[in-house]
């Protein structure tokens, strides 16, 4: 059974008439065990490959290899399938049946699925509404499952669909299933497969080169073999008369949670946190409360993680009201630095759909920030992709200029890359 | 082991006389053939569990989650030490609380009580130090442990001379010896507690210790420390039955004026308490027939340290029992005393215990205030 653990991370102190109260909350998994093997009921994974004629032969051998990679890292006994997408979708593996279906991994199957993949040719557009709705519709046919997660290859542009009818998919597909999204190549378009990653509670990245994708399939299936918590909510109690402002993921990355509220109760609001693994996410929480007299102290908000409806790990986020200044003026290291981390996120978006409608000024402004926070929070990773987008003059001061020239895949590199966070240095 | 055939108290099998009550030991009795013993009745069956928080928000009425805050409004419940009070007979009421400056209540109370309005009463008031680790479980253990050897009177049939006062003061000597025990314990525990990495506790569980037993119209105090008795007649002059073992003590019985001398830097320095680092714990005995209405008030100086000498005490409790002081409610008074400390500044922990004492009308004879057994404390 896993063992979940929460640390809060605050300053409790707030001045006279103060009102808002922020915290880092970290919840820890330990002894997660492997998914669908804990007997909380199954796990099934769906792999869906772009098929598209933009694929081309190269790029469908590659995703040929990557998708059998990932059928060899399923344990046997999870339900699986496999789905080729084009402008509409196609069940490639159990196929030949009249009706949708799941197969539990073993031996057998694992070689028929594989002569499947093998047979997946170039052809046709890009319709990833559909194969999110069969995919759906897929894990529908198995009535025991706890645990539903797929991987989506695109290549492309979701061009054979309109905007509207992707987002029905994606309201539709939403807490059915999880689902991390991969792209290879320069030719798709992250905000429109981040949307989906975002509403599916997955990853989104590219793969730069199609034979960087085998790797890619092999680690994302791992992982989610490694995830052997189901599901779990993360709550958020605020007293009565409180306003929550937000509730923030801030680590691994950045994804607000605030809108995906499901009220427990009147006072507590659940946010759904899909699957875990032996893994630690910070969450950041800010609540509004009355300001209380100097002395006096309350809790401003208890922050939980439920497995079903089990309580298995609770924070507490206190307020206490003081005339100390030594104490009220003391920024807390974790709230500060994943605030600075949101808004590098936030930041680096901005600038780069600045950038793509030619605004130069707002570009320059914003990727500037961003420079500067990543310089501030130490955030490596996220200064080495800048690096490639602009010309740095002064990191501390965020003054840079734009390049002439940038790479396409280097500017996708940087904004899927946005909201990865770095850990606060201890 | 044997004991007094006439008061029970241990004495040495070489001795003639009791040292309790001067009876003649020939023959003594076994100390383990039981003593006919009458247990003041009116105590609760059980202790009040006092660990952990109140169940009910009182800021809001909501209910009190296990993290000890409200599960509505989010307020810190209060810890049921925090604020406790006993009433073991209507005659007979204690309020123990944190007051408004310290964290925890270090202040412990434990009453018993015969139904009989005057009939007999146990008060027990002790005061952990605030210096010293666990004084707030130290000082209940205390209390309670006094308390229990107390209710187990057997002083009928002793007539009221001076051999029942002796048995009682040699009873106050035991309560003590009980209460050091308890408070000793409660160090042995923490102890345990600690493990070869944390340093030793800074200094032991310690606290003062006051007694008042009340038989019929006979009242005797015992004390050690700077916890208070005070007798308060509905009219008339009010008398402090005891003398503090604190450096202000030393002072005011060197010439230092009383405000000046309950004022000073060292004023709230005791000179003698219960706990592993204690010189002695014997306490200072008063003795006093209570031939008048009025009211027996024992408190920590967390009250007296607003209202210290006896007259303005007396004030105090005059007018806040109300013109008509046989009709006033000994928990409500208890109440209202703690409030007013409060409303003072509550620098301390507060502790108020009260007896109404109302002889049958026409009983009318001279009062005996104040007379120390023992000599006054070493400083003293």
């Amino acid at each position: 059974m896993a063992d979940f653990s929460a640390e809060v991370y605050q300053n409790e102190f707030l001045p006279d008439g103060g009102t808002d109260v922020h915290a880092v909350v970290t919840v820890t998994c330990t002894g997660a065990g492997a998914a669908g093997q804990v007997g909380e009921g199954d796990a099934a994974e769906i792999v869906i490959v772009d098929t598209s004629g933009s694929m081309g032969e190269v790029n469908i051998a590659m995703a040929q290899q990557a998708a059998a990679a990932a059928i060899d890292q399923i344990i046997d006994g999870t339900w699986f399938a496999v789905i080729a997408g084009t402008h509409v979708a196609r069940m490639a593996f159990p196929a030949g049946r009249t009706e949708l279906a799941m197969v539990q991994m073993d031996g057998s199957s694992r070689a028929s699925a594989k002569r499947a993949i093998s047979s997946f040719r170039a052809d046709g557009g890009t319709a990833m509404g559909t194969w999110l709705t069969m995919a759906a519709r897929v894990f529908a046919t198995v009535p025991s499952l706890a645990q539903k997660h797929a991987i989506l290859l695109t290549d492309g542009e979701n061009q054979h669909e309109t905007p509207e009818q992707l987002t029905a998919a994606i309201g539709a597909a939403e807490g059915q299933f999880q689902c991390d999204c991969r792209g290879v190549g320069s030719a798709w378009q992250v905000a429109e497969v981040r949307r989906i990653a975002q509403a599916l509670m997955g990853t989104v990245d590219i793969i730069p080169t199609g034979a960087q994708m085998a790797s890619t399939f092999e680690t994302l299936m791992r992982q989610s073999m490694g995830r052997g918590v189901a599901s779990a909510t993360l709550r958020v109690w605020a007293p009565q008369g409180a306003q929550v402002l937000f509730v923030r993921q801030v680590s691994p990355t950045v994804e607000d949670l605030t809108s995906r509220r499901q009220e427990v109760s009147a006072l507590t609001g659940g946010f759904p946190t899909g699957s875990w693994g032996d893994e630690s996410r910070d969450y950041h929480v800010a609540v509004r409360l009355a300001a209380k007299g100097i002395g006096q102290e309350q809790l401003a908000a208890r922050v939980q993680l439920a497995v079903g409806d089990k309580v298995v790990a609770q924070g507490l986020v206190k307020a206490m009201w003081s005339n100390d200044d030594t104490l009220t003026t003391r920024i807390n290291p974790e709230v500060a630095h994943y605030t600075g981390q949101t808004e590098l996120a936030d930041a680096i978006q901005e600038g780069l759909a600045a950038k793509a409608i030619g605004d130069d000024a707002t570009a320059t402004a914003k990727l500037g920030r961003a420079v500067q926070l990543a310089a501030e929070t130490g955030n490596d990773e996220a200064t080495a992709k800048l690096k490639k987008v602009v010309d740095i003059d002064d990191p501390n001061a965020g003054t840079v200029r734009l390049r002439r020239s940038v790479d396409k895949l280097d500017e996708m590199a940087l904004d899927t890359a946005s909201t990865k966070t770095t850990r606060v240095k201890k | 082991m044997t004991a007094c055939p006439k008061c029970h108290v241990a004495v040495e099998d070489s001795e003639e006389y009791c040292e309790a009550c001067g009876a003649q030991l020939s023959p003594t009795v076994a100390a383990n053939e039981p003593p006919p013993t009458e247990e003041i009745t009116g105590r609760p069956p059980q202790d009040a569990d006092l660990a952990g928080a109140e169940s009910t928000c009182p800021a809001c009425g909501g209910a009190v989650a296990d993290d000890g805050y409200c599960g509505t409004c989010g307020a810190r419940a209060p810890k049921r030490r925090d604020h406790f009070t006993e009433q073991p007979a209507p005659w007979v009421a204690a309020v123990c609380d944190r007051g408004l400056r310290h964290t925890r209540n270090e202040d412990a109370v434990a009453v018993a009580a015969d139904a009989e309005p005057g009939s007999r009463a146990v008060l027990v008031v002790c005061d952990g130090v605030s210096s010293s680790v666990d004084s707030d479980l130290a000082s209940l253990a205390a209390a309670r442990a006094a308390r229990d050897i107390l209710v187990s009177s057997r002083s009928r049939g002793m007539g009221a001379g001076p051999s029942l006062i002796a048995a009682i003061a040699a009873r106050l000597g035991a309560a003590a010896d009980a209460a050091s025990e308890a408070v000793l314990e409660v160090t042995r525990n923490a102890t345990d507690v600690a493990t070869a990495d944390v340093p030793p506790a800074p200094s032991p569980a310690s606290c003062t210790f006051i007694a008042a037993v009340v038989e019929g119209d006979l009242l005797v105090v015992g004390s050690v420390g700077d916890s208070r008795a005070y007798w308060i007649p509905d009219a008339g002059t009010a008398t402090a039955l005891t003398l503090d073992d604190s450096f202000a003590q030393v002072q005011i019985a060197a010439g230092v004026p009383r405000v000046e001398a309950e004022s000073g830097p060292q004023s709230h320095a005791i000179t003698r308490w219960l706990g592993a680092d204690a010189p002695d714990h014997k306490p200072v005995t008063a003795t006093m027939t209570l031939a008048e209405p009025g009211w027996l008030l024992v408190c920590s100086d967390g009250l007296w340290n607003y209202c210290s000498a006896a007259q303005d005490l007396a004030n105090l409790v005059r007018q806040t029992s109300g013109t008509s002081p046989a009709a006033a409610a000994p928990l409500a008074l208890a109440e209202a005393l703690v409030s007013w400390a409060k409303a003072q500044g509550g620098q301390d922990n507060i502790s108020a215990a009260v007896a109404r004492i109302q002889p049958a009308d026409g009983h009318v004879s001279g009062s005996n205030p104040f007379q120390p057994r023992e000599e006054a404390p070493p400083n003293g």
